[in-house]
């Protein structure tokens, strides 16, 4: 919360900029610019908020808050029953698709703007396309099942409605970060549409990054991959040790 | 109660893998096995994704093993020469079965091989401690001598390099042993398991060691072949989770200790016949996985970026 203070002076300074009188613009920022996983983290909500200067009719304007997490790569696999017994027998891979989205709009996508303008924008779990695509067959059943898998993880999501207006003009959202949220860049990007098109649009970066000891294990887990090994086999060892001892009976 | 791991990247509750610890240690202490082949797909099914639940049921397993291992060393139960002749062939093994596994890997067939091997191992072992210790239970209420029948050994005994084993009493061939140890150390790397379940049955019917012997004895084989596959594991996939694999242990050793108490007042058939059980349900849960309807025939694989 304290670093409201600052980003609302900055909401202040930044309107009266020289624009066409008749520009509707959009300022925005979120809660946090990094979120910090500690060994308590069981994920967390951000708040997307923002203002829109030199307001027209509130009639068919709406907001799109897009965030999308660091690109990975992932294969999805398809079983099938071979001599009764269920097998992955086929698969696909996508590069380029984040390992989290979630979108948040004030009506549903379908009724902000024609499916071309969603697309164009990457507005919409619908419209997350693979920068690379490797597989033998049509991809698009394996794409819908790598979307259904994050939804269920709670890495995808979409939340029509979920945009609070302060006012006329200042808006906000929470962005549910779930625990499951891999380390990397975050980009928040808010749209302002009028009538079916973008008239404003605006992207802030914030990091997911882990602190302190979960850091450093994870540090050393790949960085002195043997020497975190033998540490792992050496506390065993000696909790198994300390154990027989505590327990241990006059017998 | 949560708490996060760095390595699976989530946050679990920490009861919860404290209890599943302990519950699996009791069942180790009580049967002389490592209980991987009951973590692994316990910590898969609370959602560890696979690769860390396979590598870090290790630290588990051989802080049960050390833990049961020393109970028994008390009692004079171990049997070192043993354990170490077995070792030969467990490290030839886990080096053997961690080539396998980065093969398998490459194929995409890991998950099917590692569950038709889980079937086949604790189906077919299962069965056969099951009618082994129905019989001596029921020789033993007749008041009759119990008659080892169960496996032909002719063919044991007439291997050579024959070696003797004082603690164990036994006059035979290094070859069983040593063939013993590559097969549990190849599973153990494949199947995230101190292999303990079969070293048991092993040592009964193909060495017809005496069974007091056999708990610590492999024990000890377990201690050593799963330290070396952790190593393996953090190295090669970097799927070890040091905190999972500190509260596993936490819970495991205490239950462990449990566990060799309450084996105690529990005869050696009696201990047979209640492990066959638990191995049947294990296996016939794994096989029912691979035959039912998956609830979505599509799974999700993050590559490595």
């Amino acid at each position: 919360m304290k670093r409201r203070a600052p980003l609302l002076a900055f909401l202040f300074l930044a309107m009266p900029l020289p624009c066409p009188a008749w520009a509707e613009d959009l300022v925005s920022g979120v809660s946090q610019d990094t979120i910090q996983i500690t060994s308590n983290y069981t994920g967390t909500d951000i708040v997307v908020f923002g203002a829109i200067e030199r307001p027209q009719s509130t009639q068919g304007r709406n907001i799109v808050v897009v965030v999308r997490g660091p690109d990975q790569t992932m294969t999805v696999r398809r079983r099938n029953r071979i001599a009764g017994i269920w097998i992955n027998n086929d698969a696909a891979r996508f590069e380029g698709m984040p390992a989290y989205y979630y979108l948040a709009s004030t009506e549903p996508t379908a009724r902000i703007a024609p499916p071309d303008a969603l697309a164009r924008y990457g507005i919409g779990l619908q419209a997350l396309r693979p920068s690379a695509t490797g597989s033998h067959h049509d991809p698009e059943p394996f794409r819908q099942a790598a979307i259904r898998h994050q939804q269920r993880s709670g890495l995808y999501a979409e939340s029509p409605g979920s945009i609070d207006f302060l006012s006329e003009t200042l808006f906000r959202t929470r962005v549910p970060v779930p625990a499951g949220a891999t380390r990397g860049q975050y980009n928040v990007e808010v749209y302002l549409f009028r009538d079916g098109e973008v008239v404003s649009a605006q992207s802030t970066p914030f990091f997911v990054d882990a602190t302190g000891l979960e850091r450093r294990l994870f540090n050393m887990a790949h960085n002195v991959p043997l020497t975190y090994g033998l540490a792992c086999v050496a506390m065993a060892m000696m909790l198994g040790w300390i154990s027989a001892v505590l327990f241990r009976r006059p017998d | 109660m949560e708490i996060y791991l760095p390595v699976a990247e989530m946050s679990v509750n920490w009861l919860i893998i404290i209890a599943l610890g302990t519950g699996v240690g009791f069942l180790s202490g009580l049967f002389g096995v490592g209980g991987g082949f009951l973590m692994t797909p316990l910590l898969v099914f609370a959602g560890i994704p696979s690769t860390v639940a396979v590598a870090t049921t290790l630290s588990h397993v051989t802080a049960s093993s050390m833990s049961g291992a020393l109970a028994q060393w008390r009692k004079r139960a171990i049997d070192f020469t043993l354990a170490g002749v077995m070792l030969v062939g467990g490290v030839a093994g886990t080096i053997f079965g961690v080539w396998l596994f980065a093969l398998m890997r490459r194929q995409g067939q890991m998950d099917l091989i590692v569950s038709l091997t889980y079937v086949i191992m604790l189906g077919s072992i299962g069965f056969i401690m099951l009618r082994e210790s129905l019989a001596s239970l029921k020789a033993y209420r007749s008041g009759r001598a119990v008659s080892h029948h169960a496996v032909n050994r002719g063919w044991i005994l007439g291997l050579p390099f024959k070696m003797r084993f004082r603690q164990s009493r036994l006059y035979i061939s290094v070859i069983p042993p040593i063939g013993i140890g590559f097969v549990v150390g190849t599973l153990s790397a494949i199947m995230g398991i101190g292999g303990g379940f079969i070293i048991v049955p092993a040592m009964i019917y193909l060495l017809r060691m005496p069974t007091r012997m056999v708990m610590g004895t492999s024990l000890v084989q377990i201690i050593a072949v799963t330290s070396i596959t952790t190593v393996l594991q953090a190295t090669h996939n970097f799927a070890v989770d040091i905190i999972l694999a500190g509260l596993l242990v936490s819970g495991g050793v205490v239950g462990a200790q449990l566990g060799v108490r309450a084996g105690a007042k529990l005869r050696g058939e009696q201990l047979r016949f209640l492990l066959a059980l638990l191995v049947l349900t294990v296996g016939a849960g794994l096989a029912w996985q691979l035959v039912a309807r998956p609830a979505d025939i599509y799974s999700l694989a993050e590559a490595a970026p």
